[in-house]
């Protein structure tokens, strides 16, 4: 038994088994990454998307209602990978494009006991988020105004949210193949999560 | 690094004739996307179809090609393209300077 989402591709809704869903997704974004600082991206994203729905619609029959894995890596091999797409006036700009991504600070909710600040704090600066932790706590209770700082650094700093947030969080530059690094690593943690709460 | 350049040089040969032949394409009829890329396919000009989406839109924004919407029977709305005068003109220019080409080479490789 497996669990499926239900998604929306160019107007058209597909049920999709969950690793799919994010092998797709990562695609997707590998693909945006690429097109990045490119005027028509969303024109050449509908392009792309409505194609996809299109070769999804015939993995679709009556006996076979889920997409599955293997067609979405089937559908991959037919539109291919973003570097065999082969568009030159694109190869030297791109270098540049990605590498100017600098670290930026966010709140990490992927690791965070309050709200994220420590965690994020510790991306950051590329330490343990335990020692801004411990700072806070000792601010708190030896002068007081701890818990202050705390409150004005939640509101002011915003949450990692997307996927090149939380790249650029970590200080790494985002580019296509550590956004599919990423992506995966993020599934197999809900992975993780999903049978961590079965044997519970 | 030799095997780059041949790799390179493969590519920018392939993208101009791409170019040419989408053009081609459409100036006997608009298409939609899945049509143009079952004929770049068959002619073996594409392997990946994601050559082909960057392109369209580049010669869109050039006001090469327009597109519309229209109603199919399978699915949601296509997206049809079709060649615009300036598109017309653009394919005329590289009509005859790809016979000039083509000449040119033969000239050359016959000797």
């Amino acid at each position: 038994m497996k669990k499926t989402l239900t998604i929306n591709v160019a107007g058209s809704v597909f049920n999709i088994d969950e690793d799919a869903y994010y092998r797709l997704k990562e695609y997707l974004e590998k693909i945006k990454v690429h097109f990045s600082g490119e005027k028509e991206i969303d024109d050449i994203m509908t392009d792309i998307e409505s194609r996809i729905a299109e070769l999804l619609r015939e993995k679709i029959n009556s006996g076979k209602q889920v997409i599955i894995l293997q067609d979405i890596e089937e559908i991959i091999k037919i539109m291919g990978e973003p570097h065999d797409f082969g568009d030159f006036d694109k190869e030297e700009k791109k270098k540049t494009y990605y590498h100017s991504a600098s670290r930026h600070i966010y709140r990490d909710p992927d690791n965070r006991i309050l709200g994220g600040v420590c965690g994020g704090l510790g991306a950051y600066m590329g330490i343990d988020p335990i020692i801004p932790r411990i700072i806070f706590i000792v601010a708190f209770f030896g002068f007081g105004f701890g818990l202050l700082i705390y409150l004005i650094l939640w509101i002011i700093i915003p949450e990692a949210k997307t996927t090149a947030q939380k790249i650029e969080m970590r200080g790494d530059p985002v580019n296509v193949s550590n956004i599919g690094s990423f992506v995966k690593e993020e599934f197999e943690n809900i992975k993780d999560n999903i049978k961590g709460k079965k044997k519970t | 690094m030799s095997e780059m350049n041949l790799e390179n040089v493969k590519a920018q040969m392939r993208k101009g004739v791409l170019e040419f032949c989408i053009l081609s394409i459409l100036s006997r009829g608009d298409a939609y996307a899945s049509d143009i890329i079952k004929r770049l396919k068959e002619s073996k000009l594409i392997v990946v179809e994601g050559t082909l989406y960057p392109l369209l839109s580049r010669q869109k924004n050039a006001g090469l090609l327009s597109y519309r919407w229209e109603e199919s029977t399978q699915g949601p709305p296509r997206k049809y393209y079709a060649l615009t005068d300036k598109g017309n003109e653009f394919l005329k220019e590289l009509n005859s300077s790809w016979s000039e080409l083509v000449e040119a080479v033969k000239s050359i490789y016959n000797k």
